[in-house]
């Protein structure tokens, strides 16, 4: 029965172009159909250009081809599954893909794939995931992880491990601010810090994180976001760095900037820096108390300087006890301190100047050749709305003169101006 | 006038030929363009293939029609050499057949066309 002309000539063109060289042979290797691709990819490999016979037309993939068809027993089924081999002439390079079918009576079916590209993306998604590994399991003081789009870490790698102790059950499947501690974290953060990568693609932030052991460090974290092929985010990258070095460092310099190396109270700057801020328009109208050290300079003179260095710091120290972290402690110069009371009214701001006093009064200090009792004298001014910082301080200066004037040991409130 | 594959003067003579002319020839022949399209394809190609030239002219030779060719056996010197005249013992696949041909491979800059000539051969003479 003969087919239709133009049908024949189609299904022949039709099989001339087909991209996946096929080969149909017996069990002793003689080739009884090929088509043109299989030609294409085995001819240049073939030194005699020889191919009546699978197995030699083959060898140069598979050396041992004739051994492992004749080997496989079933009638039908997969002699060889998609072996990948390394065909290169030096003209070009190929990788091919050989799959062996035994078809029905004794015949088998070479099916041919071209996959240089293939083999090239997978050489290289396999180098960069190499690179990737090396990355995490080498770098220190880094931790490098990636979080899915709701901020849940999604793999761990050795580097979570050397930055915090972690583990893979600490950490997977949980939102990463759980590395921050509660009290310096708002609950969020972590929302926000992910939609704004979102929106501008990368975001940095610094905190202090928790480690493993509940102990905290500093880190710097660079977020990523992550897109996929549509440019949608599907997840983010995270790069987080152990600062706590230069925090230290930043700290230690901040507070060398700020304070007064004997006694630790701020110096002078910073105190005139908090009472500028402090008399800003909006805020209550603050105190300020100026505390003189009465007959320092005999102090000095009858117990030697050390001595009157421990009682400047004494006096620090009791005053820091007695008023809290809510009212700066200044060493405005030699033996005057300098106190600014957020918005108390004149009676609170009076009683507290007593405080000082009588405290002070009242606890001697501890020193080699025996105590010493020292008295201070104080001069309180309110300030009025509007008062530059210097004129208010004027005040009170002028108030703790009177206060010596007056027999020392004792507070003077400040007249307005 | 009859010529054989192995003619010195095969391009002139070819170049010089109608489409008639060319059928006559005992040998197949398929002239392209300097980009690998086909202008015309002999009856004896057209024999030996079962494709016709009605099917062919038009398609780029090495990736369309006979990817057999698409080399660096054969594609890639069309491409490469500006004068080319090799003979090469090949193997195409006419109808799924494994057959033993010699190709002739022509190229120059003084010829228009460039020419693939097809002739069997005998499996492992010459």
């Amino acid at each position: 029965m003969e087919a239709e002309p133009d049908a024949l000539e189609a299904m022949t063109d039709f099989l001339y172009i087909i991209p996946v060289g096929l080969i149909q042979f017996r069990m002793d290797g003689a080739i009884l159909l090929a088509n043109p691709l299989a030609v294409q990819l085995l001819l240049p490999l073939i030194p005699n250009n020889d191919f009546t016979d699978a197995f030699s037309a083959l060898a140069p993939l598979v050396p041992d081809l004739a051994r492992r068809v004749q080997a496989f027993i079933p009638t039908a089924g997969l002699v060889l599954d998609h072996l990948r081999c390394d065909a290169g002439t030096s003209a070009e390079p190929r990788t091919l893909s050989l799959t062996v079918h035994r078809t029905h009576g004794g015949l088998n079916l070479a099916v041919l794939e071209d996959v240089t590209r293939l083999a090239g993306q997978e050489r290289q998604l396999e180098a960069d995931r190499l690179r990737f590994r090396a990355i995490f399991e080498h770098v220190r003081d880094y931790a490098i992880f990636t979080v899915d789009v709701q901020g849940r870490i999604d793999g761990w790698n050795p580097s979570l491990r050397r930055f915090g102790g972690w583990s893979a059950a600490d950490v997977v499947g949980k939102p990463f601010d759980l590395f921050f501690p509660p009290e310096h974290h708002h609950p969020a953060e972590l929302n926000e810090l992910l939609s704004l990568t979102t929106r501008i693609g990368s975001a940095e932030i610094e905190g202090w994180r928790f480690r493993e052991d509940g102990t905290v460090f500093w880190a710097n974290s660079v977020v990523t976001a992550l897109p996929d092929s549509d440019g949608a985010v599907r997840g983010f990258v995270v790069v987080s760095r152990d600062m706590t070095v230069r925090k230290r460092m930043e700290e230690d310099l901040r507070r060398l900037a700020t304070t007064d190396p004997l006694t630790g109270a701020f110096n002078r700057r910073s105190g005139l820096a908090r009472l500028t801020e402090a008399l800003l328009p909006g805020a209550a109208s603050p105190a300020v108390i100026m505390l003189d050290v009465d007959h320092f300079k005999s102090i000095n003179d009858k117990h030697g300087h050390a001595m009157g260095d421990l009682v400047l710091c004494s006096i620090v120290v009791a005053c820091r006890l007695l008023l809290g972290e809510g009212v700066p402690v200044v060493r405005w110069g030699g033996e005057e301190f300098l106190f600014i009371l957020p918005g108390t009214g004149i009676e609170a701001a009076r009683a507290t100047g007593e405080r000082i006093r009588t405290t002070l009064a009242a606890t001697p200090v501890e020193a080699a050749s025996g105590e010493i009792r020292v008295t201070v004298s104080l001069g309180l001014a309110m300030a009025m709305p509007g008062e530059a910082p210097e004129a208010l301080i004027n005040r009170a200066d002028a108030a703790l003169y009177v206060a010596k004037r007056g027999g020392r040991n004792r507070v003077e409130l400040a007249p307005e101006a | 006038m009859s010529i054989s594959l192995a003619e010195p003067q095969a391009i002139g003579l070819l170049s010089a030929m109608s489409d008639a002319e060319l059928d006559t020839l005992p040998f197949g022949v398929v002239a392209m363009s300097s980009d690998g399209v086909v202008v015309a394809y002999n009856r004896a190609e057209s024999d030996l293939s079962r494709l016709t030239s009605a099917r062919v002219v038009g398609r780029h030779f090495f990736r369309d029609v006979a990817p057999c060719t698409n080399n660096f056996m054969i594609a890639r010197r069309f491409e490469t050499e500006a004068e080319l005249d090799a003979t090469l013992d090949y193997v195409f696949t006419l109808r799924m057949a494994p057959t033993p041909v010699r190709l002739r491979m022509l190229r120059s800059a003084t010829a228009p066309l460039m020419y693939l000539l097809v002739e069997r051969r005998r499996p492992g003479g010459s």
